[in-house]
């Protein structure tokens, strides 16, 4: 059964004759008989899943690492976070991912439109089943607790993940328009709604 | 069920006012308004807009007298509500800092936010601005921040800031500057080995450092120079241009 734990900022994933799947090039270091081959495009969520990423313009290439031993797993030192699964469904940046265990599915979720229109950032992943999730961030994660009647807005480039009964949409209202003057600033941001909590990086991708 | 994240969760109440959430995100209780860094904005709760330096000025006539830079204007905006703010930059560390009837020059990449009731102006050195007055500000920088008192030299990539003393002069080392005259060469491009140049303080004050050498690159940084260079005549200006070519050729 595959395991994973975070030690500081390298996630640590134990495969027993099953098979994890890891953001590719983020392998640092294995122990014992592992196999890595590429798991094509849309974390294996298929043909409709690669297109809609396609579409979506999301950027998450998956490895397959099967075998006995550990793995090492790491990228660009950031921060990392084991989150365990069950039953219940995440939202996740996906260029967070650094590695899931095989209960879980991946299914990039299509932002529409506006996503394309506004560029990275707006599609997300949404991983549901029953397994063990390792995220990266650039610095710790900070919760942000969402209640009806306490809308929260969050900028696209620091949004890593999302639970609960939320309800995205994206604001783009005059006040944010007048500062993408340079190109520098971010003309649109999330709004979330509804009964959840979300996750920020104290970065900006 | 979800578990696993140990991250601190916060709501709008639970989160600090004006102060820091962990050192790398800053929480800014806003009642009123504040100028914020663009970009710097991760997320918030509340009534809160967003309003471009220029925009917000013709509604607001103070703007003008309080933000005396017309070169950074399209690098800030004018936070206005209730709410709170989180700002963080890039995962550095952010500090705050209260100025009370004081000065304080910074690098302006660095500086995040400030309260309306400071003034901020230009300062002659390029890439810095000046505070003025009385008020809370937010820096980043990376690494902790070191402060020393003069007489001190700093390497301009890794000064924060000063405060209280006279703006920095220009030290160039004794050997470099030897070479210098020995070989009769003019002009440093090409034989920089990139500590020859270092900023010399004098008197009495407190210098800011940051614990690494790692800057962002400034969009007004080309603004200033082109501007300086108006005090060439065409002809400076013309040989001027043909040694950047060469640069940008070389590199």
């Amino acid at each position: 059964m595959a395991r994973l734990h975070a030690e500081k900022r390298v996630l640590l994933a134990d495969v027993a004759g099953d098979s994890i799947r890891a953001m590719s090039g983020s392998m640092v270091a294995y122990q014992g008989k592992v196999e890595f081959k590429h798991a094509g495009m849309g974390g294996g969520g298929g043909f409709r899943a690669a297109l809609k990423q396609k579409v979506a313009g999301e950027s998450l290439t998956l490895m397959e690492c099967t075998g006995q031993g550990r793995v090492h797993l790491a990228y660009q030192a950031q921060d990392v976070t084991v989150i365990g699964i069950e039953n219940d469904t995440l939202t996740v940046e996906s260029e967070h991912i650094l590695a899931v265990t095989p209960g879980l599915t991946l299914d990039v979720q299509f932002a529409g439109l506006r996503g394309m229109t506004s560029g990275q950032g707006l599609a997300t992943t949404k991983v549901s089943g029953t397994g063990q999730l390792g995220i990266v961030s650039d610095g710790p994660l900070i919760g942000l607790e969402v209640v009806p009647g306490q809308p929260l807005v969050v900028d696209p480039d620091a949004y890593v993940a999302g639970l609960g009964q939320l309800q995205m949409s994206l604001v783009s209202g005059v006040t944010w328009r007048s500062l993408v003057g340079d190109g520098s600033g971010e003309p649109f941001s999330l709004r979330f709604e509804g009964h959840g909590r979300v996750y920020v990086q104290p970065a900006e991708r | 069920m979800i578990g696993g994240i140990d991250s601190p969760t916060y709501d709008a109440s639970t989160l600090p006012a004006d102060d820091n959430v962990n050192p790398y995100a800053f929480s800014i209780a806003l009642a009123g308004e504040w100028f914020v860094s663009k970009g710097a904005m991760i997320a918030y709760y509340g009534q809160v807009e967003f309003a471009g330096v220029s925009q917000y000025a013709s509604r607001a006539s103070w703007v003008a007298a309080r933000f005396s830079s017309p070169l950074y204007v399209q690098d800030w905006v004018v936070a206005t509500g209730q709410g709170k703010v989180l700002v963080a930059d890039r995962g550095y560390d952010i500090n705050s800092y209260d100025l009370d009837e004081g000065n304080l020059t910074i690098k302006q990449t660095n500086l995040l936010g400030f309260q309306t009731s400071l003034e901020l102006k230009q300062s002659i050195v390029p890439g810095f601005v000046t505070l003025l007055g009385t008020g809370k500000f937010l820096a980043s920088s990376n690494g902790p921040v070191i402060f020393v008192e003069p007489p001190f030299r700093a390497d301009p990539e890794s000064l924060l800031g000063w405060a209280d003393c006279p703006s920095p002069s220009q030290h160039y080392d004794h050997n470099w500057m030897a070479q210098s005259f020995m070989s009769g060469l003019q002009g440093a491009f090409g034989r920089e080995s990139g500590e020859e140049r270092q900023y010399d303080f004098t008197g009495a004050g407190t210098i800011l450092l940051q614990s690494s050498e790692a800057t962002r690159v400034d969009a007004a940084m080309l603004r200033t120079i082109e501007s300086q260079t108006n005090l060439l005549d065409n002809q400076s200006a013309g040989a001027l241009g043909q040694r950047l070519v060469a640069r940008a050729q070389r590199q």
